[in-house]
C-alpha cells in the first residue's frame, strides 16, 4: 500500500507541475483551451493526490496527519482543493496560474521529508488529532488561496495594459471580495484548528494553552487575519493595504507550519 | 473624556491592540521564557540580556505589560458589543423594515421568480402592496457574538491562571503522596509501561486511588496519556514517567535501610546523615556511546545505575553499578535492585477551564454566523406594469451584486453600485 502511495503521490507531483506548465502557457499564448487543459491536469493530479493520501492512510492504519511529509502533503492538498473550488465557483481558471506552483512548492517541500511511517506516541493516539489537523489544512489551503488573490490584486494594476489577463482577472472590487472570503473560511477554520487543539491539550497534558510556540504563532496568525477583516471595513483600508495584510497572514501561516518547527521547537516540533 | 472614551472603545483602538497583542506574542516566542539574566546575558549581551529582565520578557504571558493589553483589549470589545447591541436589537427587530438604501436594484416582471432565483424565501406583502424576503438576519449578530467569545476566552484564562490550583505526584506502584495542601492522598495501585515489539511506547496506564483520611472516603480510576479521570473534583493526568529502583544499604551485612527512589533522588545513610547516595540515572540496557553511558532499548537486558557518593556536601565518587553489583564505603554496602518505572502524575483544579472553553466555542459560532450566514433582504416595488427589485447584502459586496443582477437576467437592469 505505501508503495501505491509513493508512486501516486510522484504522479501527483508531475501533474502538478505539468498543470503549472500549462498555465503559464496559457497566460503566454493566450489560448481559453490551454486553460481548460491546465485545469483539467490539476484535477487529475488532485485524484490522484487523494488516492496517494487514501494509501497511505490504509498503509499506516491511521489518519495520515502526524508528521512533517503527511502535513506537507496534506497542506498542498487543501490548496489544491480549496483553490479549485474557488476557480469552479467564481469561474476563475487564471487563478490556477498563480496557485500551482505555490503547490507545487509545498508538495515538493514534502517530498523532500522522510517518509517513514512511524508507530504514534501516546500523546498523538487522540481522535482529536483528526479533527485538529484536517481543519488546519483546510485553514491553510484557504489562507494560501487568499494570499495568492491578494499577489494577483497587487499585481492587478500592471496587468492593466494587457487586454487579455484584464478580460480572465476579475476587477479588484471582485479580487478583493474572493479573497476576503478565503480568508474568512481560513480564520473559521483555523479557530477550529486551535479550540480542538486546546481541548486535546487539555486532555493530554493537563493544559489547554501553555504559550509553546506552535500555539503563540497559531495566535499571531489568527489576530493578523482579524485585523485583515477589521481593516477590510474601515475606510481608506480596504484593497490595497487589506490585501498586503493577507500576504502577511500566509508569512506568518508559513512561519507557523515551517518556521516554528525549525527555531522555535516546542511540543509541536517532530523531532 | 468623551474623546478618550470614544477612542478606547473604537475599532481603530481595537487593531491598535491587535498589533500590538500579536507583536508581545510573537516577541515572546522568540525569547526563551523563565531563563535567568545569565541565560540572557550570555545570548545576547549583558545590556540586553538586563532589559529582558527589567521588561519582563522572561515571562511575557504573565508580565504586567501582557496582562494590561489583555485588559485594553477586554475593556474595548466590552464597550464596542455595548455600543452595538441597540443598533443590533433595532436591526434585527425591522427585518420587514425596508431600508431607504439598497446596494443593488433592478427591473424584473417576476419578482418572485427572481427572489426564487437568488435562494430567497417565499416574500411577504406588505400592506402597501411591497413584497419583501428576508434571510440570514440571525448573521447580523456574527461580530457581536465572536466579541462576546473572545471575551469570555480572555476572562476564563486570566481567571484560571490566578485561581487554578496545580500539583505533582511521583512514585512507583504501593507509595502514597500527599496532594499538595488538599489533605487528599494518591495512591499508586499499578503502573505499566506497554510496549510495542519495536520498543516503542505505545502507552503508559497509572491506576489510582484517592482518598481522603478526613472522611475515609476514597474514589479510583486507571488514568492514561489521553485519558485523565476527576476524583474528588480534581483532575488526574499521566503526565510522565521515568525509573526508579530500591536502594538498600546494610552495615556491617546486617539491613540499615531500603527504599524506592527515582532518578534524581537521593538517600542520607541512615545513622549517618553527612553521607548521601544519589541515584544520578538508570540504564535499562546499559551500553557505551562516545564514551558516555546509554541505553540500547528500554527492555531490562543489562540494568546499569549511575551514582553519586556526598560526604559533608563534597563529592567522594560516582561510577556505575551493573545489576546487583554492590558498592562498599568503609562499613556500608550498597545495592540497588528492583528497577521499576515510576508515573509522574499531573494534578489540576481549574474551575474555569469550562469558561474558556465555552469562550472559544462562542467564537466559532460568530464566526460562522458572521461568514456563513450573510444577512440578506431582497424587496420589490410595484412600477406601472413592472416591479423594481432592491436587494441589501452589506458582506456581499460585488458577488452579492452579480448574483442579483444574474437572479433578474434578461430583465432591463440598474445596478445601484
Amino acid at each position: 500500500m505505501l508503495q501505491a502511495e509513493n508512486f501516486l503521490f510522484t504522479a501527483a507531483m508531475l501533474c502538478y507541475f505539468a498543470a503549472m506548465i500549462v498555465y503559464f502557457v496559457f497566460v503566454a499564448v493566450k489560448n481559453d483551451k490551454i486553460s481548460i487543459v491546465a485545469v483539467a491536469i490539476q484535477c487529475a493530479g488532485f485524484v490522484l493526490h487523494t488516492a496517494a493520501l487514501v494509501c497511505r492512510g490504509i498503509g499506516a492504519g491511521r489518519l495520515p496527519l502526524t508528521n512533517q511529509y503527511e502535513f506537507a502533503t496534506s497542506f498542498a492538498w487543501g490548496l489544491c482543493l480549496v483553490s479549485l473550488i474557488f476557480i469552479f465557483r467564481f469561474r476563475f481558471r487564471i487563478l490556477g496560474a498563480f496557485a500551482a506552483p505555490v503547490i507545487f512548492l509545498i508538495i515538493g517541500y514534502a517530498a523532500m521529508q522522510s517518509k517513514d511511517v512511524k508507530e504514534l506516541m501516546p500523546a498523538l493516539q487522540s481522535g482529536w488529532l483528526g479533527f485538529h489537523v484536517s481543519t488546519a489544512i483546510i485553514a491553510y489551503g484557504a489562507f494560501g488561496v487568499s494570499f495568492v488573490l491578494s499577489i494577483i490584486f497587487l499585481l492587478r494594476d500592471k496587468m492593466r495594459a494587457q487586454g487579455f489577463l484584464d478580460s480572465h482577472i476579475p476587477n479588484k472590487e471582485k479580487l478583493d471580495m474572493i479573497s476576503y472570503r478565503s480568508a474568512a473560511l481560513g480564520i473559521l477554520f483555523l479557530t477550529f484548528t486551535i479550540v480542538t487543539g486546546a481541548i486535546w491539550a487539555e486532555r493530554a497534558w493537563g493544559s489547554y494553552w501553555s504559550w509553546d510556540p506552535k500555539e503563540t504563532w497559531s495566535l499571531v496568525t489568527w489576530i493578523t487575519y482579524a485585523v485583515y477583516l477589521h481593516l477590510r471595513i474601515r475606510r481608506g483600508w480596504q484593497g490595497r493595504s487589506a490585501a498586503i495584510f493577507a500576504v502577511v497572514g500566509f508569512i506568518c501561516v508559513m512561519f507557523t507550519y515551517i518556521g516554528v518547527n525549525t527555531f522555535l521547537p516546542g511540543l509541536h516540533s517532530y523531532k | 473624556m468623551k474623546k478618550v472614551w470614544k477612542f478606547l472603545s473604537s475599532m481603530k483602538f481595537a487593531i491598535i491592540l491587535l498589533v500590538v497583542l500579536a507583536a508581545a506574542c510573537s516577541l515572546g516566542s522568540f525569547i526563551q521564557q523563565g531563563k535567568s539574566y545569565e541565560y540572557y546575558a550570555s545570548e545576547y549581551g549583558e545590556q540586553v540580556g538586563a532589559l529582558i529582565i527589567a521588561l519582563d520578557l522572561d515571562d511575557a504571558f504573565h508580565s504586567w505589560w501582557f496582562v494590561v493589553i489583555n485588559g485594553f483589549l477586554c475593556f474595548n470589545l466590552t464597550f464596542c458589543n455595548l455600543i452595538r447591541l441597540p443598533e443590533l436589537i433595532e436591526r434585527t427587530k425591522s427585518a420587514a423594515e425596508i431600508p431607504d438604501f439598497s446596494t443593488v436594484s433592478g427591473e424584473t416582471d417576476d419578482p418572485e421568480g427572481a427572489m426564487k432565483r437568488l435562494g430567497m424565501p417565499a416574500p411577504r406583502a406588505l400592506s402597501d402592496g411591497r413584497l419583501i424576503s428576508s434571510k440570514n438576519r440571525a448573521g447580523l449578530w456574527g461580530a457581536w457574538v465572536c466579541h462576546l467569545g473572545i471575551l469570555l476566552l480572555i476572562i476564563g484564562f486570566g481567571l484560571g491562571q490566578s485561581y487554578k490550583q496545580e500539583f505533582a505526584a511521583y512514585g512507583v506502584a504501593g507509595q502514597t503522596r500527599e496532594i499538595g495542601d488538599t489533605g487528599y492522598e494518591l495512591t499508586i495501585d499499578d503502573f505499566q509501561v506497554l510496549l510495542r515489539e519495536d520498543d516503542t511506547v505505545e502507552q503508559y496506564i497509572a491506576e489510582i486511588t484517592v482518598s481522603d483520611p478526613r472522611s475515609g472516603e476514597s474514589e479510583s480510576a486507571a488514568i492514561s496519556v489521553n485519558n485523565p479521570a476527576d476524583l474528588f473534583g480534581m483532575r488526574f493526568y499521566q503526565n510522565s514517567t521515568g525509573w526508579a529502583a530500591r536502594v538498600n544499604i546494610t552495615k556491617d551485612g546486617a539491613p540499615l535501610q531500603s527504599e524506592v527512589l527515582c532518578a534524581g533522588e537521593y538517600i542520607p545513610v541512615a545513622d549517618k546523615p553527612e553521607l548521601v547516595i544519589y541515584f544520578s540515572s538508570f540504564y535499562p540496557d546499559a551500553t557505551m556511546s562516545g564514551g558516555r553511558p546509554a541505553t540500547a532499548s528500554g527492555k531490562l537486558n543489562n540494568p546499569a545505575y549511575l551514582y553519586q557518593v556526598y560526604y559533608m556536601g563534597e563529592i567522594l565518587g560516582m561510577n556505575i553499578l551493573y545489576g546487583d553489583e554492590p558498592l562498599t564505603i568503609d562499613e556500608y554496602e550498597v545495592r540497588f535492585t528492583e528497577p521499576q518505572s515510576y508515573t509522574l502524575i499531573a494534578i489540576k483544579r481549574d474551575p474555569f477551564t469550562p469558561l474558556a472553553l465555552l469562550g472559544g466555542l462562542v467564537v466559532t459560532l460568530g464566526l460562522f454566523l458572521a461568514f456563513y450566514l450573510q444577512p440578506k433582504r431582497v424587496w420589490a416595488v410595484k412600477n406601472g406594469e413592472s416591479w423594481t427589485l432592491y436587494g441589501e447584502c452589506r458582506k456581499g459586496g460585488v458577488l452579492f451584486t452579480e448574483e442579483f443582477l444574474k437572479a433578474i437576467k434578461g430583465d432591463k437592469t440598474d445596478a445601484a453600485s
